[in-house]
């Protein structure tokens, strides 16, 4: 019950934290998509309820501080989540390459999504920086990714004596009886 | 049976429907600021004023650590600078002095109608018993034993020991001095004696002579030693009442003796000075 009581407080300080280090790094240019890493992380470590639940405040909160439409990141985190999700399952193990790929394969979609949705629902001409801006931004997220879930297995392995892994996880997020 | 089956799939097709409808929704009637989203902005302005306040003190301290480094240089920089400087006004000032002082010695020549050798002094001896100056000329600039040396505008001393390149002067002061002086005001003759700090004592005054405290003494021209009216100095004391036949008169020399650097040594009189001048024609 904790985690649903703390998650919209933590979402707001993980968004504001997010747009405040984009400024001082990239002034804007950049954004360190911390939470996208954190749906990302949800999809890999999380039962489906959480992470559906911290897609969406995430994705809300993220709406309303950007001032993007209310829920286009609230529906590309939950898809992105899903995605992630299905993927965690068919996975036999957490190595940081994947990782990496997964974060850059995430931030890509999601940059192409607001691509399409600018061009085609906002008739809006975006200009050719577009692409660099997007790869140099995968690639970001990708190394934020590698980072980011090294210090949680660290921080994990110090907690519980060892990682979640996502072989071992159900669909309600419990440990596999097989294993 | 069927919802149990298959109700994570249901659970997931409505959220995701849930979030496209409120995506649509607002796309196509533009809500604006919800109550939610008020709530949401109300809730993060805090946070980002917490983390603006943080990120400016850290940007700032920054900064100012930046700002100081430079400041350290430039002040390293300026301080060499004012070294420099400060040797190159007191080398200016210097010259500005000596300049002066030149102009002053020099300014004995429109003065006085006499050939002028000007000299450095090279040393000096005020000691109880001595009262002399050592300059840099001597006989090979042309320079006699007893030749006058004055400082504008006044005498003080004349030369006594003059070897080839350097020669002594002895000071109107010293015990040794004697000069043959004359009361400006009153032509009353004495002798000017040198008596140390107190300057010089005048000798051989009556006391019936009128003599006053401020009176002018210049040379009287006649030991033919020193011409007559060079300007010695004025007269601090008088004491008619002392014992004896004579005033007790005490002169003070108009130069300062004390700081004296150059000199001008009287060598010749305009006469001279200008049978030299036909001769070399």
């Amino acid at each position: 019950m904790i985690y649903y009581i703390l998650l919209p407080f933590a979402t707001i300080l993980l968004v504001v934290l997010q747009i405040t280090l984009a400024d001082i790094f990239f002034s804007g240019w950049l954004i360190l998509e911390l939470t996208l890493i954190a749906v990302i992380y949800a999809g890999f470590r999380l039962d489906l309820v959480k992470g559906i639940t911290l897609a969406c405040v995430m994705g809300f909160v993220f709406d309303c501080l950007s001032g993007a439409p209310p829920g286009l990141f609230t529906l590309f985190y939950l898809l992105i989540f899903l995605l992630v999700f299905f993927v965690s399952l068919r996975i036999a193990s957490e190595k940081l390459y994947i990782i990496a790929f997964v974060g850059m394969i995430c931030s890509l979609l999601e940059s192409l999504a607001l691509v399409l949705l600018y061009a085609f629902v906002f008739q809006l001409e975006l200009s050719g920086d577009v692409l660099l801006v997007s790869v140099l931004q995968a690639l970001l997220t990708s190394i934020l990714s590698v980072g980011v879930f090294y210090a949680m297995s660290r921080t994990e392995g110090l907690r519980y004596g060892k990682t979640i892994q996502a072989s071992q996880r159900t669909w309600t997020g419990g440990v596999s009886p097989k294993t | 049976m069927f919802l149990k089956n298959y109700r994570t799939v249901i659970l997931v097709g409505a959220v995701v429907a849930v979030a496209l409808i409120l995506l649509s929704y607002n796309l196509r009637y533009d809500t604006g600021t919800s109550v939610l989203k008020n709530t949401v902005m109300e809730a993060a302005a805090p946070v980002q004023k917490m983390l603006n306040t943080s990120v400016s003190g850290v940007e700032n301290a920054w900064r100012r650590y930046i700002h100081l480094v430079g400041l350290e240089e430039d002040n390293r920089k300026l301080k060499r600078k004012i070294a420099a400087l400060q040797e190159e006004l007191i080398l200016y000032k210097e010259g500005n002095l000596e300049a002066q002082r030149l102009k002053k010695l020099l300014s004995l020549q429109d003065t006085y109608p006499h050939r002028f050798i000007a000299a450095r002094v090279i040393g000096r001896e005020l000691s109880i018993i001595s009262k002399t100056f050592w300059i840099d000329k001597g006989k090979t600039h042309g320079l006699k034993p007893g030749m006058p040396v004055l400082v504008s505008p006044s005498l003080i001393g004349r030369l006594t020991d003059v070897s080839w390149h350097s020669s002594k002067v002895l000071l109107l002061i010293d015990e040794n001095s004697n000069v043959d002086v004359l009361i400006q005001r009153t032509r009353v003759q004495g002798i000017a004696r040198g008596a140390g700090s107190r300057g010089c004592v005048v000798r051989y005054v009556s006391k019936t002579q009128d003599v006053r405290e401020g009176d002018v003494v210049v040379t009287s021209g006649l030991s033919n030693i020193f011409p007559k009216g060079l300007l010695v100095g004025k007269v601090s004391y008088v004491n008619p009442t002392d014992a004896g036949l004579f005033s007790k008169i005490h002169v003070a020399p108009f130069a300062d003796l004390a700081s004296i650097e150059e000199v001008m040594v009287l060598a010749a009189e305009q006469q001279e000075r200008d049978q030299g001048k036909v001769k070399e024609e």
